[in-house]
């Protein structure tokens, strides 16, 4: 019934499980951005990853360019319609506390799902370049290039918001707010400047974690909402507000879906992840790489 | 007094309705199935009014509470403890999900904001769809469990349940808001911080709440079971059931007894005509509603000018105080 595989294979899927896990670990980030300026969960940001996803299959299919290649188009449009996202749908209601905007993420969520599927069909689609089977044997381990691809993206996007954060003007206006939004008010950071940004890069992120997605799944619509559940397990693993930590959490969960679907059938994995989701709601809310001494937040 | 007028209509409305099957002819109207769903909408919404309108915690778990009470019948058929239309059977698919919500309730709702017991009512929707399927021959797995549809014989002891479970609900929930453990419920929304140093129990209410609301959800999912006779758990645990009660909250008004009311009969008429109309683009609709909704009638269709200006002999003053969409104070 229960046995010890051999450690080679025990080896190989934690791998698998990380550079899976690096994903959510993209998406967590964008998320955990968006939580710390407007203190909202952004449940639509699994259907803006597909939507991502759906952006480079189409551009795969119509101009045959390459799903790498297409970062150049992605990014930018994801950042431009993150800023105007905000700016048409959040803004309004940004004061008025998170409440409606929980609600309008959630109603953004639902239209593109249903929009999605009248315009793509919902039929599962997925971008096979030549190299989509292609794998690295090294060690007598093999790693597929594509979810590699999606490993070193997670990667540098994470070091690119750190340092974003850390080393630019706006970035720590975007830090300080999210520590305390009325003192940075006060210093002369204006609220809906730093959310607009937040929500460009965090829809930015969703676009990189789309051409992630894209390459290595196939999708259809509704693929973005249990993607949203597990950036957001990833996000509670890692603990809100910390970019490293969501990267973190999403490597962990990758890990513990990873084991899970080997040991047990597939169905009871996700029941593992939600469990663990739900236990570290329930225990450790301020996530597991987090000292608690900073996790207090205003 | 205002307080008689308000029973009054109740009376009225609910005799308007239950007068219904007379006129129409109950196994061929279309109207008759209409207002079947409005009524289980109506004890949906008020569900998730009383957790998210009068006590402040935005709650995503309808459905899960809705997909639990279908299975404890659905199960409880199969195993030949519970008959049709039995009323033990529909007491007990309202007690378990209360117990849920009391068991899930306590650490969810003691330690997390808001938003943290949110992604957790969310997160146990999936669970308990994931546990459902995975559970074999006891829940029927993916395909869902079958009930002997022959058992039917009338459309009308669902519409009466119907309107009983609607009335029900929004006699609950107006008595709990009239009540002293209104005021300690709008405390909690309002001011937390505030209502815990008047000496409000904070966490005794809001587990109270979200076990009453699990329990309503509960029972419109036994009653749901009974008239489908499949229990799918795709359709059972479907996010429409706490996407669309949501909706009809908001856009009726959040936070007062007649929105949900209001808010359910409109949409149900709205969901049901485009899905006459426009059959393959009407999900769109929901989505696009509820973001149109919250950004330019956050208040609630009750609260505009003139609604409340033609019911202002009838209805008491707005039923709370401190709007909660609006957030004025800060």
């Amino acid at each position: 019934m229960f046995y010890l595989p051999p450690i080679d294979i025990l080896i190989q899927i934690l791998i698998n499980g990380i550079l899976f896990g690096a994903m959510y670990g993209i998406a967590a980030i964008g998320l955990s951005l968006i939580f710390g300026t407007m203190q909202i969960i952004f449940i639509a940001q699994g259907a803006m990853i597909v939507l991502a996803a759906y952006g480079t299959f189409w551009l795969f299919h119509f101009f045959s360019m390459d799903p790498y290649l297409s970062i150049i188009v992605i990014f930018p449009v994801s950042v431009i319609f993150g800023l105007g996202l905000y700016q048409v749908l959040f803004r309004r209601v940004a004061r008025a506390g998170k409440f409606p905007s929980l609600l309008i993420a959630f109603g953004l969520m639902v239209l593109l799902e249903n929009l999605m599927s009248v315009l793509f069909t919902p039929n599962p689609r997925s971008v096979r370049a030549s190299y989509t089977a292609y794998g690295i044997s090294a060690l007598g381990l093999k790693i597929s290039f594509t979810r590699l691809m999606a490993f070193i993206m997670a990667i540098l996007a994470t070091t690119g918001v750190s340092l974003f954060l850390k080393k630019t003007l706006i970035g720590k206006a975007v830090r300080a707010a999210s520590e305390n939004l009325e003192s940075a008010t006060l210093v002369g950071i204006t609220p809906h400047r730093v959310n607009s940004v937040t929500f460009g890069i965090g829809i930015g992120l969703a676009g990189l974690a789309g051409i992630a997605t894209a390459t290595t799944y196939s999708f259809d619509p509704y693929f973005g909402f249990v993607f949203s559940l597990k950036a957001m397990i990833a996000l509670a693993l890692g603990g809100m507000g910390s970019v490293v930590g969501a990267l973190m959490g999403g490597v962990l969960l990758g890990v513990l879906e990873s084991y899970g679907s080997f040991f047990l059938t597939g169905g009871w994995a996700d029941v593992i992840s939600y469990a663990a989701f739900m236990l570290v709601l329930m225990f450790r809310p301020e996530g597991l790489f987090v000292r608690s001494s900073d996790s207090e937040k205003p | 007094m205002k307080k008689k007028t308000q029973i009054g209509l109740l009376v009225l409305v609910t005799a308007l309705f239950a007068a219904v099957p007379l006129i129409l002819d109950s196994e061929k109207s279309y109207y008759v199935y209409f207002l079947f769903m409005a009524f289980t909408f109506i004890a949906l919404s008020q569900s998730w009014n009383l957790v998210a309108g009068y006590t402040g915690q935005i709650s995503l778990g309808l459905h899960a509470f809705f997909g639990l009470g279908a299975y404890v019948i659905a199960i409880g058929w199969g195993q030949e403890i519970i008959g049709f239309f039995d009323p033990l059977g529909m007491i007990l698919s309202g007690l378990i999900p209360a117990i849920l919500a009391v068991v899930v309730g306590i650490p969810l709702l003691s330690k997390l904001r808001g938003d943290y017991f949110a992604l957790g009512t969310l997160g146990l929707g999936e669970i308990l769809r994931l546990v459902f399927i995975q559970g074999g021959a006891l829940t029927g797995g993916s395909a869902g469990l079958m009930l002997p549809s022959s058992s039917y014989t009338s459309m009308l002891p669902y519409y009466f349940i119907a309107l009983f479970l609607a009335v029900f609900a929004t006699v609950v929930t107006y008595l709990m808001v009239q009540s002293s453990l209104g005021w300690a419920l709008k405390a909690v929304r309002d001011d937390e911080t505030a209502a815990a140093a008047n000496g409000i129990n904070i966490l005794k209410y809001k587990v109270l709440a979200f076990a009453v609301g699990a329990f309503m959800a509960g029972l419109c999912g036994s009653l749901q079971a009974y008239y489908l006779f499949h229990i799918h758990p795709q359709n059972f645990f479907g996010l429409n059931w706490t996407l669309y009660p949501i909706l009809m909250c908001v856009l009726g008004g959040v936070g007062s007894i007649t929105g949900p009311v209001i808010g359910a009969i409109f949409l149900t008429a709205i969901f049901e005509l485009s899905k006459i109309l426009l059959p393959e683009i009407h999900p769109i609709f929901s989505g696009l509603l509820i973001v149109l909704t919250v950004i330019f009638l956050p208040d609630g269709i009750v609260r505009l000018g003139w609604f409340e200006k033609f019911f202002k002999g009838r209805k008491t003053e707005s039923p709370i105080n401190l709007k909660l969409f609006t957030g004025k104070e800060k």
